[in-house]
């Protein structure tokens, strides 16, 4: 339906988009938006904790609008995982992704957020922690990928 | 939770997972040609959504209060160890991935079901750093948000 707008939705109109998403949050419900914070309520029962009531909303409403997207938004087209399931077969590369997402949840619970948590809204809200976490993450993700992009010789 | 609330949380979330998949993000080339510095769109698409929020808080700041919640509490805390730490650990990820948490699942939504496996991951990183802090007893983490209002 919007194929018109091709692959990839311009910057200038997502990055303004979650930068209202964040405002509106802060704005409605005095809440900083998450999605770590999101992910971490839905084991909460595991934990015997409760989380509050709109963490479990915002996570189905966040799979709801990116399902639309799917149905309705431009073709998004995924086989395997790009040039890392060019070099690693499915087997490694399984292990290696569920590794990925380990060092995801247990580095943004042990910092207390995400990209959208400490990256988009504890930034935009000029917390210290949230610029001190932001710029760390992602100067180490450069760092690791411009390695990874020397160790496979240019593979990745 | 108010119906006020509650809508304003689905209007929100669902507004923003639409953009994230619009983004295109979920495609591990865009964020990983983002940190071989060889694709700018992830720093445009992040350095313009913090602009716009910084602008939009500056207004909600004169404002002072909040639709449903009562008086504005913006985050602010002081920097600790453990977000070097904790975001040196989600950097390995970010990087070695080329994915985040929100990205995990515009990826799956997407079909692309090499998600659902990081998604495991993430589940299972969050579970485990509840399990150090337990050992090391520590009150558990979770996300700072101020408490939201009682209905008016």
């Amino acid at each position: 339906m919007l194929d018109w707008i091709g692959p990839q939705v311009p910057w200038w109109v997502t990055g303004p988009g979650v930068g209202l998403c964040v405002v509106a949050l802060y704005g409605l419900i005095n809440a900083r938006l998450g999605v770590s914070g999101a992910w971490l309520a839905t084991i909460a029962p595991v934990e015997g904790w409760r989380p509050e009531p709109w963490r479990r909303s915002f996570l189905l409403a966040l799979v709801g609008g990116s399902l639309i997207a799917a149905l309705v938004g431009p073709p998004v087209v995924v086989h395997g995982y790009g040039r890392l399931s060019e070099l690693l077969g499915p087997p490694a590369l399984m292990v290696v992704l569920l590794l990925v997402g380990v060092a995801l949840g247990y580095g943004s619970r042990w910092a207390g957020g995400c990209t959208s948590g400490h990256g988009m809204s504890g930034c935009a809200a000029g917390s210290p922690d949230s610029l001190v976490m932001t710029a760390t993450f992602f100067s180490v993700a450069v760092l690791v990928t411009l390695a990874l992009h020397a160790l496979t010789g240019g593979r990745l | 939770m108010t119906r006020g609330v509650r809508w304003s949380v689905l209007a929100v979330g669902a507004a923003f997972g639409f953009l994230l998949t619009v983004s295109g993000l979920g495609d591990y080339e865009t964020i990983h040609d983002g940190l071989l510095l060889e694709d700018p769109y992830i720093f445009l698409m992040m350095g313009s959504a913090m602009a716009v929020a910084f602008a939009g808080l500056a207004v909600l700041r004169r404002l002072g209060r909040t639709r449903y919640a009562g008086p504005l509490t913006l985050p602010h805390a002081r920097v600790e160890r453990r977000h070097v730490y904790g975001g040196a650990v989600f950097g390995v990820g970010f990087g070695v991935g080329a994915t985040c948490p929100g990205m995990t699942v515009v990826m799956t939504t997407t079909g692309g079901l090499y998600g659902l496996v990081i998604l495991v991951g993430l589940l299972g990183g969050l579970w485990l750093r509840g399990r150090v802090e337990r050992r090391q007893r520590q009150p558990l983490s979770t996300e700072p948000t101020p408490p939201v209002a009682a209905p008016a």
